[in-house]
Formats: structure tokens, C-alpha cells, sequence
């Protein structure tokens, strides 16, 4: 971003500053009201190469969900998981507070459902190829597919730098939009996700058991994530986590050598999250999610209980996570 | 006169504002209602930290026949404290969600306030008088030997400064366990309802300790729950007619008299989706945050996201006329979802003759539709056009393109500035609209 002096749309006097890329071009009165001088949607898709948090991920939403108001590049279903996962970070954030909102909650979970509807709907009437250009198998799953999902992202983020550059074409290899985007928000947020599952369960068990005459306003109730062993079923009303439930074969974990799969990646970047690597998006977030996801056995403390507490077994986590880090 | 002429044919000035000027808004004081009452006289706000603020109309005067009387704060009181629900552990926020005047039937006022849980009757009265010459005292105040009291005084009332007490006369409480986000007083002017999301109880006024419950739309699992209700209002004629508005957009008559219990409804109002506007937050916007009935009884008027619509309650298809608010939006209810923005709450006023309609939106603006010649107009609650008399400059948002001069563009709205409360004055040319911790006044140009 450069400081450029010119008239400014809101008829305020002007220091103006100006994104490279784009040339978009605002007051800094209202830039500064937005407090988003960082989330400029363009200077999102350059990627800062940062280790992504939660709160950067919910920054970087806001680059994103402008990006999608303003561009018409992102594909309809790039969009439709665009707006998922905001849904589902949001539902996580009020599963934090005492008391959520009970109209907010209900809303955003229709939405949740509705989108839900439409993929199993997609999915079911034909093999998703979600992957074009990379080669993946098709994953048959309504959900989370971070690796077809950062392939339609980066897609979208080469389309998006041609029409602002227009310095590249836009058969750009997807290779090279891989290397564009350092970190992966997509597998950022399933582990992130993943990580308050496991705050979740921690500090669970008073607010996820619901005695049956007991009127709680907490909605969550009816989004508690349920983990089953059929992961075609989502069970429409209950599974706004359904997303997670991937319901594909499992064992290419232990089908892969090790060495095949890390062969060229820089581990360095590694933290203790579930965070994985942008230049292998497509089998380890599934299957590590699914792996991960699979130790969960369910349980059910009561006919009209609406949050299954999921538990984790720690041992299992850590031996994947040995996998992971390529210790 | 009170209601002649259109939205547009009136000309708008500014008339006073009420609040701190500075930009840092305290919580507290953050309106949260504003209520005319029945001879518009008085005007109620609520606000974030419980508080109650009255202003009264100063009585016209006679060497200044070109100007209505102002308001001036007539009397503050706390109405509801914060408070600690042991059993769940949960702080119940005192703010407050309405606030309902009662016809005057004496010299004092009444009105209901509430926040999410607890109702209250407040009773507002004037002392402008008081009795003096007891000699039942001594200087100091202790109470004489009644030995040494030997004659029979009797008080006279002398004048004083006029004090006005507020005091709380009726407490309803514990009779919702969701938040209560309406209440609306029955023209029978005995009982009232109050509406939860997913509950509507009925009260009688003089009864503290039971309510009668009337709509329950709470399923028995509430992984099921996929509407809950926003809005809740008595007809102001038949007193056993009452509508509830829903999160999915419909809206939903009841009669009393059918049953005990109205969960079914004797009419429903919903209009059939558009499909080439069609989004991820159709539902969202859909979803009706405020419900009026117009002074006559014949009309409704309801507000979602982004628009007003007015139904006949003879028709329940489709409603009779709709207007776009801002439209403009349309284009980022991705951005405005990511920033919460899309759940504000707005709410919509009638003018006294049912002839304009008024709702506020963005950017501290606000927008006055006119029902019978149609014009619409978008005014501006700001401290820039603070001289009274002087005239509001209508404003206009450009959607895209080109921006000519005096226009604002979407990107520079500030979604912080928000007017979520509005009224109009029962009888005259006189509005209230309430920005994030200050109160406008504006009336129209008397010549």
C-alpha cells in the first residue's frame, strides 16, 4: 500500500492511501473506521506467508468475504464453502460465550443446513471433481475438502491477480499458485476448529448434558457436533459439523509411504497444530481429520441430549501427530 | 397540520439533540428504545444501562407561534439493574428492550419497561405541591410529647418546585426463559402481552404472579428449532387479535378467542421468495426484526434487512407495498455477514395519519416513504446541521458507478452508525430517531 494524495469518494480531505495491486482506493478516515487496513481483500491473496492463528483466520474472513462481495471470479461452490466456513466459525465463537444468541444461532445453522442440503444434493447426482488441474481422486465428500478448495482458492487467486495485474494469463499452472499462497486457510481452519474441540471437551461435561425439562437458551444445543461411524448420513438438523464428517475410504494414510508423502515439503513451518502443508492440500487434512476424527466414539448421556461429548484418545493423537511432523 | 402532505412535501429541520457530544460512546448510554406517548407530549427512551430518560413537550408558546414546543428532560430513573442468575450462572443484562406508555386515565403516567427478563410498571407522578405547618414536630424533627400537642393544626398545601417521581408499581417477572423481545399493550388497556423467541405470555396488569401463555413455538427437541419469533404486537382495535412475527419472515394472526393456546395461527402472512435474488443469506435477511400495526388497524407493516413491507390484513400472499431501504446492500451481505452487521435489529414507525412510514438504516441515515404519492426520501442524523429550523438536505447513497457530487458512496458508509430506533409523534410532524447515544429531534417547517 502507498500513500497517494488525491479526492476521496466520501468528499473527506484526503490522505489516500492506495493498494498497489488493485488500486482501490479509499479515505483513510474510513480505512481507519474499517480498521481493516490489513484486510484489503488483494493484499490477502499475495499472501503474507504468517503463521495464521484464529483471529488472523477471522481477519483474513473479512479479506475474503469482500473479495467475494466485490469479485465475480470465485466459483459458486468456492463461495458457497467461503460462506460454511464463516458460518461455522461463528457458531464456534458463540459455543464460547454463556449465552449465545438463540436468533443468531438458529439462523446461521438454517444457513448452515441449507448449504449442507445443496452439496449433499450435488454430490449425490454426481462425482465431484473438485480438483481440476491438480489430478486428485475425486473425494465423493460434502464437506471440508481443503485440497479441492484450495485448488478452486488459488484458482481464484490467480484469476483475481489477472484482472488486477493483468500481467498473467489465466491458465496459470495451479503449481504456481500454490507456491503463492504460503499457508492453507482452509486446513488453518479445520485445525483451528479442531483445536477448540479439544477446549471443548475439556471443559464440557455441565454444558453439554441437557436434562430433558430443562429450558436452557443455549442453542448450541442444536449444534452440537456429532461424530458417527456412517459418514454418508448427515443427519440433517443436528450435523452443522457435518462438514467435518468426510465421508471417504480411509486408509491411504497407511497405504502411502512416508517418505513418498514428504518428500518435498519444507517442514519447518510446522507447529503443533493440525496445520499441514499447502504443497500436499490433498490427502493428509482429510485423512488426518478423518483419522483424528474416527477415534471419537460417541456418547449419548441422554434420549433428548443435543451435544455428544467427543473424547479424545490423547495416545492416538500423538502418534498421528509423530506422522504429521515426520518425526 | 399533523399528517397533511407526504414524506416529501414536508421539509424536514432539525430541531434539538440530546446526549454527550463526544465520540466515545460509554456503553451505558447507548438508546436502546424510544416511545412517544399517547398525546405525544412525552418521550420515552431506554437505554443500555437500565436507565429511563422522559422528556416533555414545553407547552407552545404564544410569542414563538412558529415553532413547536421543545423537549426537555422531564424525568430519569433506573428501571432495571443488572442482575445475577444463580441457577444458570448467567448475567441478565439490564437493558432495555422496550418500553410501552398506557393511556393516561389521571393525573399520572404509567409505563412498561423491560429488559430480557423482568417487566416493570412504572408510575410517574408530579408533585408540585406540599403540606406544611404539622405541628406534630419539634425544630429538630423528633416527633413532640403528644402531652404538649394542645392545639389542632391542619396542614395547608403550599407550592413547591416541581418534582417528578418515577416509582415502580407492578414487578412481572419470571415468566420467560428466553429473551423477551417485545411487549405490546392490549386495547383493552387491562391486559398486555410480552414475547420471548420462543414464547408469548399474556398478563394482566394488576397480576404479578401468573401469566398465561399463549404461543409456544418451542419444539420438544431443540435440535429442531429452526424459527424462532422476533416481534410480537396487539391489534389496536379488537383486543383478542394479536400477530408475531418470525425469523423466517412470516408473520402470524392469532385470535385469542379460538383457543387457549394460539399456536395455530388464523392467518399467515409470507411472501413467496424471489428466486433471481436468491443467496446463501436469503434466509438471513428475510428474517423480520420489527412489526407495526398502522393507527387504523387495517395495515401492518414489517421490516426485514433490507426492506419495509406493508400488508393488508385482508391479504396474506403477498404484501401491498414494499419498499427498499438499501438496497445497495444487496451486493456485500457477504461483508455484512462477516461483521455481524446483518443481524442488526431495525425498527419502523407509522405517522400519525398512516400515510409515511419511517425505518433508519447506515451511516446515521434514515428513510421516510411516502405511501400515497410513493416518493421516498433519505435524511441524516448529525450534529453538522445542528441550527434549529435549518432545513435537512435529503442525502443519496450511490450504489455504483459514477458518484456524482453530494452523493456517498457504499464503500464509505459506516456501518457503526447505525439508527436501529426511530418513532413519529402521534399527532403531529414531530420524530425522534435515536443514533448509537444521541437523540434527534427534527419537525417539520411551520411557515
Amino acid at each position: 500500500m502507498q500513500y497517494v494524495g488525491s479526492y476521496c469518494s466520501c468528499d473527506s480531505w484526503f490522505s489516500q492511501w492506495c493498494c498497489n495491486i488493485c488500486c482501490m482506493d479509499s479515505c483513510s478516515v474510513a480505512w481507519e473506521k474499517r480498521k481493516d487496513y490489513a484486510k484489503h481483500s488483494c493484499w490477502f491473496m499475495l499472501g503474507r506467508g504468517l503463521k495464521r492463528k484464529l483471529s488472523d483466520y477471522e481477519e483474513n474472513m473479512a479479506g475474503l468475504s469482500s473479495a467475494f462481495d466485490s469479485s465475480r471470479n470465485l466459483t459458486y461452490p468456492l463461495k458457497r464453502q467461503l460462506v460454511l466456513n464463516m458460518c461455522l466459525t461463528k457458531l464456534q465463537t458463540y459455543r464460547m460465550l454463556v449465552e449465545p444468541d438463540l436468533h443468531r444461532s438458529v439462523l446461521i445453522a438454517n444457513t448452515v443446513r441449507q448449504i449442507q442440503e445443496e452439496m449433499r444434493q450435488e454430490t449425490s447426482q454426481q462425482p465431484v471433481n473438485v480438483c481440476n488441474g491438480i489430478g486428485l481422486h475425486s473425494q465423493n465428500y460434502p464437506g471440508v475438502d481443503s485440497a479441492g478448495i484450495s485448488a478452486q482458492l488459488l484458482s481464484g487467486v490467480n484469476q483475481q491477480e489477472s484482472n488486477c495485474c493483468d500481467s498473467r494469463s489465466a491458465e496459470e499452472p495451479i503449481e504456481n499458485g500454490l507456491l503463492m499462497v504460503s499457508d492453507d486457510d482452509m486446513s488453518s481452519a479445520i485445525s483451528s476448529i479442531l483445536k477448540d474441540l479439544d477446549f471443548m471437551e475439556d471443559i464440557s461435561p455441565p454444558t453439554c448434558l441437557v436434562p430433558a425439562g430443562d429450558d436452557q437458551p443455549k442453542s448450541p444445543e442444536n449444534v452440537g457436533l456429532k461424530l458417527e461411524d456412517d459418514r454418508q448420513e448427515l443427519k440433517g438438523a443436528e450435523c452443522v459439523f457435518g462438514s467435518f464428517e468426510i465421508s471417504n475410504s480411509t486408509s491411504y494414510l497407511k497405504d502411502l509411504a512416508i517418505d513418498d508423502i514428504f518428500e518435498d515439503i519444507d517442514t519447518s513451518m510446522y507447529d503443533s497444530d493440525f496445520c499441514c502443508p499447502p504443497l500436499m492440500p490433498s490427502r493428509l487434512p482429510p485423512a488426518t481429520t478423518e483419522e483424528t476424527l474416527k477415534t471419537f466414539p460417541t456418547c449419548n448421556s441422554s434420549p433428548t441430549n443435543n451435544i455428544q461429548i467427543c473424547r479424545t484418545d490423547l495416545s492416538e493423537l500423538d502418534h498421528i501427530m509423530e506422522i504429521l511432523v515426520g518425526s | 397540520m399533523a399528517g397533511a402532505g407526504g414524506g416529501n412535501d414536508i421539509q424536514w429541520c432539525f430541531s434539538q439533540v440530546k446526549g454527550a457530544v463526544d465520540d466515545d460512546v460509554a456503553e451505558a448510554d447507548i438508546i436502546s428504545t424510544v416511545e412517544f406517548n399517547h398525546s405525544g407530549e412525552l418521550l420515552a427512551t431506554g437505554d443500555k444501562g437500565g436507565r429511563v430518560v422522559i422528556f416533555q413537550q414545553e407547552q407552545e408558546n404564544k410569542t414563538q407561534a412558529h415553532s413547536r414546543g421543545e423537549y426537555n428532560v422531564y424525568s430519569t430513573f433506573q428501571s432495571h439493574e443488572p442482575e445475577f442468575d444463580y441457577l444458570k450462572s448467567l448475567e441478565i443484562e439490564e437493558k432495555i428492550n422496550k418500553i410501552r406508555w398506557l393511556p393516561q386515565k389521571n393525573a399520572a403516567q404509567f409505563l412498561l419497561s423491560t429488559n430480557d427478563k423482568t417487566i416493570k410498571l412504572w408510575k410517574i407522578s408530579e408533585r408540585d405541591k406540599r403540606p406544611e405547618g404539622y405541628n406534630l414536630k419539634e425544630e429538630d424533627g423528633r416527633y413532640r410529647d403528644p402531652t404538649t400537642v394542645t392545639t389542632l393544626r391542619v396542614p395547608v398545601f403550599r407550592p413547591m418546585d416541581l418534582m417528578v417521581e418515577a416509582s415502580p408499581r407492578r414487578i412481572f417477572a419470571n415468566a420467560h426463559t428466553y429473551h423477551i423481545n417485545s411487549i405490546s399493550i392490549n386495547s383493552d388497556y387491562e391486559t398486555y402481552l410480552s414475547a420471548d423467541d420462543l414464547r408469548i405470555n399474556l398478563w394482566h396488569l394488576e397480576i404479578t404472579d401468573r401469566s398465561f401463555n399463549i404461543v409456544d413455538i418451542k419444539p420438544a427437541n431443540m435440535e429442531e428449532l429452526t424459527e424462532v419469533i422476533t416481534a410480537a404486537e396487539f391489534h389496536p382495535n379488537s383486543c383478542n387479535t394479536f400477530v408475531y412475527s418470525s425469523s423466517k419472515g412470516t408473520i402470524r394472526l392469532c385470535d385469542m378467542r379460538a383457543s387457549a393456546l394460539c399456536d395455530r395461527h388464523s392467518k399467515l402472512f409470507e411472501e413467496p421468495e424471489d428466486p433471481s435474488n436468491r443467496s446463501f443469506f436469503s434466509e438471513i435477511i428475510s428474517s423480520i426484526s420489527d412489526v407495526k400495526f398502522s393507527h387504523s388497524g387495517r395495515y401492518m407493516m414489517t421490516r426485514d434487512y433490507l426492506s419495509v413491507k406493508i400488508w393488508d390484513l385482508n391479504m396474506e400472499n403477498r404484501p401491498v407495498e414494499t419498499y427498499q431501504v438499501h438496497e445497495y446492500l444487496r451486493s456485500k451481505l457477504c461483508s455484512l455477514y462477516e461483521n455481524d452487521c446483518i443481524f442488526d435489529k431495525f425498527e419502523c414507525c407509522w405517522n400519525g395519519s398512516d400515510s409515511v412510514v419511517m425505518t433508519g438504516s447506515y451511516n446515521n441515515f434514515f428513510r421516510m416513504f411516502d405511501r400515497n404519492t410513493k416518493r421516498d426520501i433519505t435524511l441524516e442524523a448529525s450534529r453538522e446541521n445542528n441550527k434549529p429550523r435549518t432545513v435537512l438536505k435529503p442525502r443519496k447513497v450511490c450504489a455504483s458507478g459514477k458518484r456524482k457530487k453530494d452523493e456517498i458512496s457504499v464503500d464509505s458508509l459506516d456501518f457503526n452508525k447505525k439508527i436501529l430506533h426511530t418513532a413519529w409523534h402521534p399527532k403531529e410532524n414531530i420524530i425522534a430517531v435515536a443514533t448509537t447515544n444521541n437523540l434527534y429531534i427534527f419537525q417539520d417547517k411551520m411557515n
